[in-house]
């Protein structure tokens, strides 16, 4: 252990501390809980400035710590940068809401901030062990956050799907490290790429343990037919929580995902890439179709998000079908418009709706739109940008992963998704037309609209635009930085 | 920063599609019951819009009539992908730009007491639009093109579905999905044109127009791309059978959305044609012609036929839209100088004559709160001007000679008699039934005795409403006596589109998709007179 690798470990140890000390404090001062939200906000700032440090030791390349345990590179500094985006959104949503059903606590934000370490881990672990230790590690806060409004029954009905379903996951994901270990005799990505390669045919125990693998994070990803969870875990689950669970743990899974994928390429086997174009292709499309189709059924906003969500995760998944180090890019944009959009969204939701144990239906939001017109308003930016529709950064993450579809030759794939995503188009424009084009129903009670929450609510309805409106210096960036 | 400022600022093109925009923020501020304030600040802006249009027009119309091409100079938007903010108005854009600049005040005054709410969504959806529609028109680069094409379809969702009639939801939704359908598979068409252009280019990627010209497409592939760019165009003209969100929009809109709808957003469609799709596929163009044709034949029937049994006047506009614009498409069709001449020009009048006919609708319904034939009759009597300015709305729309519709009907039927030959004859038919049911209408509502109590009480047009119609009369007889004023900004620009096409039909076929060698356009783009 050295300094840089202690260096390397800045972000996370910022959050943890953070963590830990907003525990005491509300052991030791529980009349200054209000004031967690601009503690950990302040934290989540300082873990970004801690990762820019870490990144800025060797900028331009990647580079390893702990023993190779760890990378540091662009894009997992990219996407770090995008969870504690996730992150802040989601503590400044939370405020309003905890204040609001008298369940504000220290745990929130000291669970919600180590969940954020664990997925900066997983992100950058290089190694299967590290990468199954800190999925537990974020797993764990997040079965407790989704469990957090505790007098509701739902809650808990919720956060107990979810837990049963990722101890299920949890084993597959354990169990597939054991069957690549015993295949490859390695569980460094980068060492069982050429084991693979240099073993007689594909050996079956691999193949077996990729698949698991790949079924672990496509259900952290919530991809079709490992999406059954997320829609009741969304809906029972505080909505300012769902703003960070619907968006940050796909962001690190996604990456964890494209590691895996690569190293099958390294492998460089045909047979076994083909077989996995096969793979990824077929989850994209499931994802697509299904999520598009169930999602257009939903009345309960908050598990029509959950739809839309893995029809999203399949647009997401069609930049991975041809792998080459220009799908990184796209994903990367495509993660941070999904998590503007979807946590903006989830936002409103939390401020406008004003009883957690009940449903959310998207009819209750009839003729709001001019009763709380700057909510609306970013809560339709929003809906518009996850339908895709410019100058949204979620037309522009579309037009990416479109894009890169077409210049690999999955014309038909591309095509396929622009049909399902006119699907979405309908079911966003609902709430759309219940928030302007219907007359109020009945005066909503008990709300609290927050501060906190309006900031969020703007900050991200305004980076979907204005990133929809000048994206290359990010895409620049970004292509710069994913090169090596 | 700088240049933006200075091309907002200048007598440019930034200026006309943006200055709508920018005027809508201070709508945000307006107290929530000042609605006369708004609706003056809005009709202030659009009176505004129309002063720099008609700015920009005199400063670059030629002293023999022509006009040339003329841009605010290419800026690079989004660098690594080659996309160019690159505004561009011709021949073939200028009347049509004007002509949507132009109704952007006649739809607002018409709008003046038919919209009874929400003031400030209303004037901002309106102003927004017609950034869209200038974009669209305006934008020689594809993704750019795409971006105001998407733009387009939110604030007349909202046009649609907040003040529309009963059904207003279901014909917005309709609408928007309608369009994005086709919109979408063109997006894939664009991607891939540029996905090609980089590939053959070395890996500089480019999105403007030019460059896209410089593409040869073999034509099993320019089918599949013609085929999604047709599409698009076709919903939005709308082409039978892909029509059947029209007449739902039009039904269900406020007057002011039927107004911009009829007269600005269906000409985009048609535009797309002659702007893009042809001469982009030149031989898939070619090889759809036929098909094309027939389907523009069948619109003129099917709209002349349904419009005749409709028993609302409303629908009965509607779907004389449809028919309308069959007649324009078969212009494009024809290939031909003379035809396309009359297409646009045709363009132009249904925007004139139809906006008026929906204007006049919207006044009735106004005072009666209904558009059912049924309910009138006699009206002569009771409202003079009114009958008057309906009778000679129609007219120009049948096609009276010495008003608009008759020039731009015998240019397009002259022009397709030459090259398609018997289609014109079958579309001539086409112009007697618009005789049959627009008389019909003017027989049930203004002819005839005066059958229901209601209408005895009836106001005539007031001020208002006389400075919302006598415009739109003054420019249907200038056209119609004077067409040439008209014709001849657009003749170089569409004489070019047409060499084109031709040039490109004849060219050998390829078995790889290739890149022509850039050649300088044959006019300068001269920079705006900032």
């Amino acid at each position: 252990m050295n300094r840089a690798d202690l260096m390397s470990l800045l972000p996370e140890m910022i959050l943890c501390g953070a963590g830990i000390a907003i525990l005491l404090l509300d052991a030791i001062a529980p009349r200054l809980r209000r004031s967690f939200t601009l503690l950990a906000v302040l934290s989540v700032i300082a873990a970004a400035w801690g990762a820019s440090v870490a990144w800025r030791t060797a900028p331009g390349s990647s580079f390893l710590t702990w023993g190779g345990l760890l990378e540091t590179s662009g894009p997992t500094y990219a996407l770090s940068l995008v969870i504690l985006l996730a992150t802040g959104l989601c503590l400044l949503a939370s405020q309003g809401y905890l204040r609001r059903e008298g369940i504000l606590a220290g745990e929130y934000h000291a669970l919600l901030l180590w969940c954020a370490a664990g997925l900066l881990l997983m992100l950058r672990g290089t190694e299967l062990l590290t990468i199954f230790l800190s999925l537990e590690l974020f797993s764990f806060c997040l079965y407790t956050l989704a469990a957090f409004h505790r007098r509701i029954a739902i809650a808990s009905e919720a956060a107990i799907k979810y837990f049963l379903m990722g101890a299920f996951v949890s084993s597959f994901v354990l169990y597939g490290i054991a069957l690549l270990y015993g295949a490859t005799g390695s569980t460094r990505l980068v060492e069982i790429g050429p084991a693979l390669a240099s073993a007689e045919g594909i050996p079956i125990g691999a193949s077996l343990g990729l698949l698991l693998l790949v079924a672990g994070f496509a259900f952290k990803m919530s991809i079709v037919p490992f999406h059954a969870w997320s829609p009741d875990t969304y809906q029972g689950a505080p909505t300012p929580f769902v703003a960070f669970l619907s968006v940050a743990p796909k962001v690190a899974s996604a990456l964890v995902l494209y590691r895996l994928l690569d190293a099958v390429v390294a492998g460089g086997v045909p047979a076994a890439i083909e077989k996995w174009t096969v793979v990824i292709a077929a989850l994209a499309v499931l994802s697509m179709l299904v999520g598009n189709l169930l999602a257009l059924a939903q009345r309960d906003i908050k598990r029509m998000l959950a739809y839309s969500g893995i029809a999203h995760m399949g647009y997401l998944l069609l930049a991975l079908v041809v792998m080459d180090r220009a799908s990184l890019m796209p994903v990367i944009v495509y993660l941070l418009a999904y998590v503007l959009m979807n946590a903006g969204a989830f936002t409103v939701v939390a401020m406008l709706y004003g009883r957690p144990g009940e449903q959310h239906l998207i009819s209750d939001l009839a003729g709001q739109g001019y009763r709380y017109p700057l909510l609306s308003a970013c809560l339709a930016i929003c809906m518009l940008s996850l339908g895709g529709i410019p100058p949204t950064v979620g037309f522009f993450g579309k037009y990416l992963v479109f894009l890169n579809a077409v210049g690999d030759g999955l014309v038909g794939l591309a095509v396929l998704g622009v049909l399902a995503s006119l699907v979405g188009v309908f079911y966003y424009l609902r709430v759309v037309y219940y928030l302007y084009m219907k007359a109020e129903e009945r005066q909503p009670e008990g709300l609290l609209l927050d501060v906190w929450g309006r900031t969020a609510a703007v900050v991200a309805a305004l980076g979907t635009l204005a990133l929809g409106i000048w994206p290359w210096e990010l895409v620049q960036w970004l292509i710069e930085a994913t090169a090596r | 920063m700088e240049t933006i400022l200075e091309l907002l600022l200048g007598n440019t093109l930034t200026r006309l599609v943006f200055f709508p925009t920018i005027a809508c923020l201070p709508l945000l501020f307006f107290p929530r019951k000042a609605t006369q304030a708004v609706k003056i600040y809005t009709l202030a802006v659009s009176l505004i819009e129309l002063v720099f249009a008609v700015t920009y027009l005199f400063t670059h119309l030629g002293a023999d009539g022509t006009f040339p091409r003329v841009g605010d100079g290419r800026f690079t938007w989004i660098e690594g992908y080659g996309i160019r903010y690159d505004l561009v108005m011709d021949g073939i854009s200028m009347p049509l730009a004007m002509l949507g600049i132009f109704l952007l005040p006649i739809v607002l005054l018409g709008s003046w007491k038919g919209i009874d709410k929400h003031w400030p969504a209303f004037g901002a959806s309106m102003l927004l639009l017609t950034t869209g529609v200038l974009g669209t028109l305006l934008a020689w680069d594809l993704f750019l093109f795409y971006i105001f094409w998407e733009v387009m379809l939110v604030p007349m969702y909202l046009i649609i579905g907040i003040w529309g009639g009963e059904r207003r939801i279901y014909a917005a939704v309709k609408f928007f999905l309608f369009t994005m359908a086709g919109s979408l598979l063109m997006l894939v068409g664009i991607l891939w044109m540029a996905w090609s252009f980089q590939r053959l280019n070395g890996g500089v990627w480019s999105f403007a127009y030019q460059d896209m010209l410089r593409l040869d497409f073999p034509v099993h592939q320019q089918i599949w791309l013609f085929a999604a760019f047709a599409l698009t165009f076709a919903i939005k003209v709308p082409m039978f059978p892909v029509h059947t969100w029209l007449p739902d929009a039009h039904v269900e809109a406020p007057t002011g959305g039927s107004v911009i709808l009829a007269g600005i957003l269906l000409k985009l469609g048609t535009y797309g044609f002659l702007r893009f799709a042809l001469p982009l596929f030149p031989k898939a163009a070619e090889a759809a012609q036929p098909l094309l044709v027939g389907l523009a034949l069948t619109g003129i029937l099917y709209g002349a036929l349904v419009a005749w049994v409709q028993e609302d006047m409303k629908k009965l506009v509607a779907y004389s839209s449809i028919a309308h614009l069959g007649f324009v498409m078969l212009g494009i069709l024809a290939i031909d100088q003379v035809a396309w001449e009359g297409a646009l020009l045709q363009m132009v009048n249904h925007g004139l004559s139809t906006g008026a006919l929906f204007l006049l609708v919207g006044m009735l319904y106004d005072r009666r709160h209904t558009k059912k034939f049924s309910e009138f009759g006699g009206l002569a009597r009771v409202v003079p001007v009114f009958a008057f300015f309906l009778v000679f709305a129609s007219l120009a729309s049948v096609g009276l000679p010495a008003l608009n519709g008759f020039v731009g009907e015998f240019l397009i039927l002259s022009g397709a008699f030459r090259t398609l030959g018997w289609p014109a004859v079958v579309a001539t038919f086409g112009v007697v039934l618009a005789a049959v049911y627009l008389l019909k209408m003017i027989q049930l509502t203004i002819w005839g005795p005066l059958t229901k109590d209601e209408n005895r009480e009836l106001r005539d047009l007031n001020f208002r409403e006389l400075a919302v119609l006598v415009p739109l009369c003054v420019f249907m007889i200038w056209i119609g006596v004077a067409p040439e004023t008209f014709l001849k900004p657009s003749r170089e620009d569409l004489a070019r589109t047409l060499a084109e096409y031709s040039t490109g039909v004849e060219r050998p076929e390829v078995a790889e998709a290739v890149l022509r060698p850039s050649r300088r356009p044959t006019l300068m783009i001269s920079e705006a007179g900032r």
